[in-house]
């Protein structure tokens, strides 16, 4: 298994952002179903990587980064022995995390980290690469999956900083202190 | 199983607190600067693209899109609702804010002279708007004066040698090279007739008089001021506050008509007989000259800083006529002629800059047979790009008769996330928008290369040294050194603290 220190996710973040940026494709309406499973991939999405729910998937969300993970989650064979996962635990997304994490099946346990890599680094890590044995000495994502995605990776904000090329704060702010953690990142729970 | 009931439920207490967080106070109107450049404002048009519904009081229902929206003034600040026709909140503010659009648009092209807008003496109702007299908005070329000098509200500035060809009525527009070329110097645009088009900013007096009492009309001024820039609000009345109108500017394009040859087209268009000012090196490479044309409105920019925007509001209206869009385009569903769209040339590149030298001769005419070939690019969510079709739909339908019916809203960037200390832009909603003739050639979808209303002058800073963020308005790179004497800077003794996009004092 790979671990995912905060030095090794850095460095991954940014030697990914090298790679080809895909098309930007807008969020379709979702139907019903695929909006409570959508929920439900938020909350399990929360539970995974410790950022609060609402962080993730704001109330006012023009983003919509949400459905661009879920979309590509979705496009993964496993994807659905996953959700019935969390669709059997609706009110408990960190005990559906704990045991997709703990899968017996190597397709839901690395589906489950593809996840929380989608959510820190904004790329699409294969989880059929993620589970070879012995674990590879380095991982290439398969895709940057999103120009959104390079923008709204958490890595950067967990450090406080922001991609390369592209910042959301005011010219200058580099002469400036770095604004708190709290002002980046709120934890789940917190 | 699902549990879809709960799932529902969360929603709706997500959409209770959605409206309760965005009617919380974000920024008051400071009331020691609005006395002089923030005055109340009596009729602050308060009307909301929506109201309850008066049989069922868990219902909204669309306001009436008639004659009554003709006459009700300018929105001192958006009035929007989590709640609206759609279960979607999201959805809900943005008809909200089309609909201010919408409002705002037809007061500032409403008639100086004060009757209702498709009501003045030119054919289709035509006549000189709110935003065209000196007594309501100034251009910015009368804002940022030579050699820094200080401008006064109000006085008409011809050049000497624009006064021969003065006449009533006629507006002076100063070429520099905004004038002429897209953000990010990216280009000229070139009409089916070959002309430039043009383009001109405007600010109202609140916003003149900020930068008049501050001194920010001039670069030492600007050195010399160590606050934060922060343009005042636009806010309604609020107990026994008034409303107050606060910072609004405007960016216009134009396209030159030819009287005769354009007969058929120009009562289509809102047109202005201007005088086009060349004032020579550096600003223009020709020069100084003057000319006399008839312009015809293709865009229509309003920026407009308000309560719960203080990343300023941004509508953003084109002419129909201007270019068709990629679905016409590909379905051959055109409608010419065009003013920027060669219909009986699919194959030409399109979106293209023409090719260099850019700078206009006197003539306006493009030095080659180059013409830009402009599409409109899909870059809107397809929700936000249907409500807008219906609200236009309404809105030109209301106009119909007059020049104004041939004008569309392309649709409102607001941020959705005023109070962000990360993003300073709001977390603009939507997240691109583009003009096809003021951003013609960054149209697209991709974060900080294509067009954004709020990323790109989120960017914008003074000419204090170090720069500071000047509260997204470029106008203030423009002004001029005092006397032409550009001193050094000054020291900078400021240390390193804590500052929340850009403002030492952010609002709390």
């Amino acid at each position: 298994m790979i671990d995912f220190t905060r030095r090794k996710v850095l460095g991954v973040a940014a030697g990914t952002m090298a790679s080809a940026i895909g098309a930007v494709q807008l969020a379709e309406p979702a139907a019903a179903d695929d909006a409570a499973d959508l929920d439900l991939f938020v909350r399990l999405s929360a539970a995974l990587t410790g950022i609060d729910a609402l962080q993730l998937a704001p109330l006012r969300d023009p983003l919509q980064i949400k459905r661009v993970y879920f979309k590509q989650a979705k496009s993964d064979p496993a994807f659905e022995s996953l959700m019935q996962i969390v669709r059997a635990n609706p009110d408990d997304p960190a005990g559906a995390a704990g045991k997709i994490m703990n899968d017996p099946d190597p397709k839901i346990k690395y589906l489950g980290r593809s996840i929380i890599l989608a959510w820190y680094l904004g790329a699409w890590y294969q989880p059929t690469v993620l589970a070879q044995t012995p674990p590879p000495s380095s991982v290439v994502p398969l895709k940057i999956i999103s120009p959104t995605a390079y923008t709204q990776a958490w890595a950067w904000r967990v450090a406080q900083a922001h991609p390369m090329g592209y910042s959301e704060l005011r010219f200058g702010y580099w002469s400036d202190e770095p604004l708190p953690i709290d002002d980046f990142v709120k934890l789940k729970g917190a | 199983m699902r549990n879809v009931s709960k799932v529902a439920g969360r929603a709706s207490a997500i959409a209770v607190a959605c409206m309760l967080s965005w009617q919380a106070p974000a920024q008051a109107p400071d009331p020691n600067t609005a006395a002089d450049e923030n005055p109340p404002v009596e009729n602050c048009n308060t009307t909301a693209d929506t109201g309850q519904d008066p049989h069922n009081p868990g219902k909204r229902v669309a306001t009436p899109i008639d004659s009554k929206l003709l006459s009700l003034g300018q929105p001192c600040q958006q009035v929007v609702n989590t709640k609206g026709l759609t279960t979607d909140a999201l959805a809900n503010m943005q008809r909200g804010f089309d609909f201010y659009s919408w409002l705002t648009f037809i007061a500032l092209n409403s008639p100086a002279e004060g009757k209702a807008i498709g009501h003045g003496p030119r054919p289709g109702g035509d006549a000189v708007t709110k935003w065209e007299a000196l007594s309501n908005y100034r251009p910015l070329a009368a804002v940022m004066l030579e050699k820094g000098a200080r401008p006064t509200w109000g006085t008409r500035i011809v050049p000497e040698l624009c006064k021969p060809l003065d006449g009533p009525g006629k507006i002076v527009l100063q070429l520099g090279e905004a004038a002429w070329n897209q953000p990010f110097k990216t280009g000229p645009l070139i009409d089916q007739n070959g002309n430039y088009a043009l383009f001109d900013i405007l600010i109202n007096k609140p916003m003149f008089d900020f930068v008049v009492n501050n001194g920010l009309y001039s670069k030492q001024g600007q050195e010399r001021f160590d606050s934060d820039v922060k343009f005042p609000l636009g806010a309604n009345p609020e107990g026994s506050e008034p409303g107050r109108m606060g910072a609004v500017m405007l960016k216009v394009s134009w396209h030159i008509l030819d009287p005769d040859k354009d007969k058929v087209v120009i009562k289509q268009f809102h047109t202005a007989d201007a005088l086009i000012y060349f004032p020579g090196p550096p600003a223009t490479k020709t020069g100084p000259a003057c000319v006399a044309k008839t312009l015809g409105l293709i865009g229509f920019h309003i920026g407009h800083k308000t309560r719960f925007a203080p990343q300023w509001v941004w509508s953003s209206f084109e002419h129909v006529r201007n270019a068709p869009n990629e679905k016409q385009v590909a379905t051959k569903n055109l409608h010419p002629p065009y003013t920027f769209y060669n219909a009986a040339c699919p194959r030409c590149a399109s979106n293209n800059t023409p090719p260099s030298p850019w700078d206009p001769p006197a003539s306006l005419k493009f030095h080659s047979n180059d013409k830009s070939q402009v599409i409109r690019s899909t870059i809107l969510p397809e929700a936000v790009a249907s409500e807008v079709d219906d609200l236009n739909r309404s809105f030109r339908n209301l106009l119909k008769g007059t020049v104004w019916e041939n004008y569309m809203l392309i649709t409102t960037q607001w941020p959705s996330n005023n109070e962000s200390k990360t993003d300073c832009n709001g977390a603009p909603m939507p997240t691109f928008l583009a003009n096809t003739t003021l951003e013609t050639y960054s149209q697209g979808r991709v974060p900080l290369a294509s067009s954004s209303c709020m990323a790109c002058h989120g960017n914008a800073t003074t000419r204090h040294v170090p720069a500071a963020a000047s509260d997204f308005t470029f106008i203030l790179e423009k002004a001029q050194c005092e006397n032409d004497v550009c001193g050094p800077p000054p020291t900078n003794n400021s240390v390193a603290n804590i500052k929340r996009c850009g403002l030492a004092d952010p609002p709390e």
